[in-house]
């Protein structure tokens, strides 16, 4: 009876390896805990969206992530709509201040002098 | 792995991690319950956790999954990323009215709405101009006070109040083109006007916050400005000490009162109807932003004047001078 116990349990705990083994191969699908790579606040706070499904999408790391319910998700496949949009160029970005604290010449801190 | 519990987290870490939605994954099993589990069970439940964690993390579109980063995307997104933080360690008027009218310059509007959302940008930096030229007068004061090696306390001080009683009225100065505003955009762009003051408050925090954060000395105020005038560590501690010291007369911003603020404001916005003047606290909210970044800049350099070489005081003093010159925020 115990010999029998420890034999389920390998067997469960074999399912449960084999189960994740899978998932892990699976892409997409891959648990992630705690913290991930989204657009960062101060990436979101200098790029102009692309609107699409009505709601802002922004490109980053090989991605287009958009906010739906207060979280990030990001689209598995790219949309052709997106796709095209980002055969145009890459999405307008706003230079506030040059790296290091040193001011551009002429800076305002509005317009787009910081189109990239 | 261990998750982190999230009443150990600094504030600006626990309010970014919260409006981002990273914290639903976070499964914290106190440790007194490990020892009730019956290992002839922990198969099963092992089973039942893979499956639920791939239900969960399958169920959308690959929520919350890691991207792969290429290199580009991130030497980009720090570059621009450090100006925007460098940007808001020296312009606090306006408050989180700022922010708004920063947020418009990259909300990506149609071409049809761009000239109205232009003429409203415009239109909201000329009801921040009072504080803004408030601002610009403390960072004189202070670019002349580091260059004389001869900062004046009281005109400091003077030129934080006016600053914080500036921003103070900029909210109601502002009602009428934020009404406005909100008419002109449509519902995704309201969206993520919103979205863009939550990532600018959140960047704003930590540009201000960060040289009491232990979890990003390298990013401090502190540490670029000893990479960038070359300070010594015996210079590096007097100036901690010393600020330290001179933060103390400073009222402690309650980061709640901005988060709240911003909340109504943002829930407001997005719906249908919307009226500024009907916000309330927004003033406060405004003057105590503005005030506290103004008092926390002046006591920085009243901390780092001190203890600079020659050379380096000429060369801290150009900068705040530049930042003096060019704090127009955009109402070119």
């Amino acid at each position: 009876m115990r010999l029998g116990n420890q034999t389920r349990m390998l067997r469960r705990f074999a399912c449960a390896v084999s189960l994740s083994a899978t998932l892990a191969a699976t892409p997409g699908c891959v648990p992630v805990f705690g913290y991930g790579d989204y657009p960062p606040d101060g990436y979101v706070a200098t790029t102009e969206p692309v609107y699409f499904e009505g709601r802002p999408a922004y490109w980053y790391g090989n991605q287009w992530y958009y906010r739906e319910g207060g979280r990030w998700n990001h689209y598995d496949r790219e949309p052709a709509a997106l796709h095209q949009r980002r055969m145009q160029g890459p999405q307008v970005r706003h230079t506030y201040e040059p790296p290091r604290g040193r001011p551009a010449v002429g800076h305002s801190g509005g317009r787009p002098g910081g189109r990239r | 792995m261990s998750a982190p519990d999230v009443r150990d987290l600094p504030w600006a870490t626990l309010w970014d991690t919260l409006r981002r939605g990273k914290i639903r994954h976070m499964v914290a099993i106190p440790m007194e319950h490990q020892t009730v589990l019956n290992p002839s069970k922990m198969g099963t439940i092992a089973t039942l956790l893979f499956g639920a964690l791939a239900a969960v993390n399958c169920g959308g579109a690959s929520a919350n999954a890691r991207p792969p980063a290429t290199a580009a995307s991130a030497s980009e997104v720090d570059e621009v990323a450090a100006g925007l933080t460098e940007h808001h360690r020296h312009h606090h008027h306006g408050g989180v009215t700022l922010l708004i009218a920063l947020s418009l310059d990259t909300l990506g509007v149609s071409p049809e709405e761009r000239t109205a959302v232009e003429k409203i940008r415009r239109d909201l930096h000329a009801r921040m101009e009072p504080a803004r030229a408030a601002q610009q007068k403390l960072a004189a004061a202070l670019a002349e006070g580091v260059a004389a090696a001869d900062l004046d306390a009281t005109t400091v001080d003077a030129a934080i109040a006016q600053v914080s009683a500036a921003a103070a009225k900029v909210h109601d100065a502002s009602a009428d083109a934020l009404n406005e505003l909100h008419a002109v955009l449509t519902p995704p762009e309201r969206a993520a006007l919103v979205d863009k003051v939550e990532a600018h408050w959140s960047v704003w925090q930590k540009a201000n916050a960060e040289e009491s954060d232990p979890a990003n000395p390298e990013g401090s105020r502190l540490a670029m400005l000893t990479t960038d005038l070359g300070l010594t560590q015996d210079q590096v501690d007097k100036i901690r000490a010393g600020f330290g010291e001179g933060m103390k007369g400073v009222p402690r911003l309650d980061p709640q009162e901005i988060v709240t603020h911003i909340r109504e404001f943002g829930d407001a916005f997005r719906s249908e109807k919307f009226d500024a003047k009907a916000l309330n606290g927004a003033n406060v909210a405004n003057a105590h932003l503005a005030g506290w970044g103004a008092a926390h800049l002046a006591h920085f350099v009243e901390a780092v004047s001190p203890v600079l070489t020659p050379d380096q005081r000429a060369e801290y003093a150009r900068r705040l001078g530049e930042h003096a010159g060019h704090s127009n925020g955009g109402n070119e």
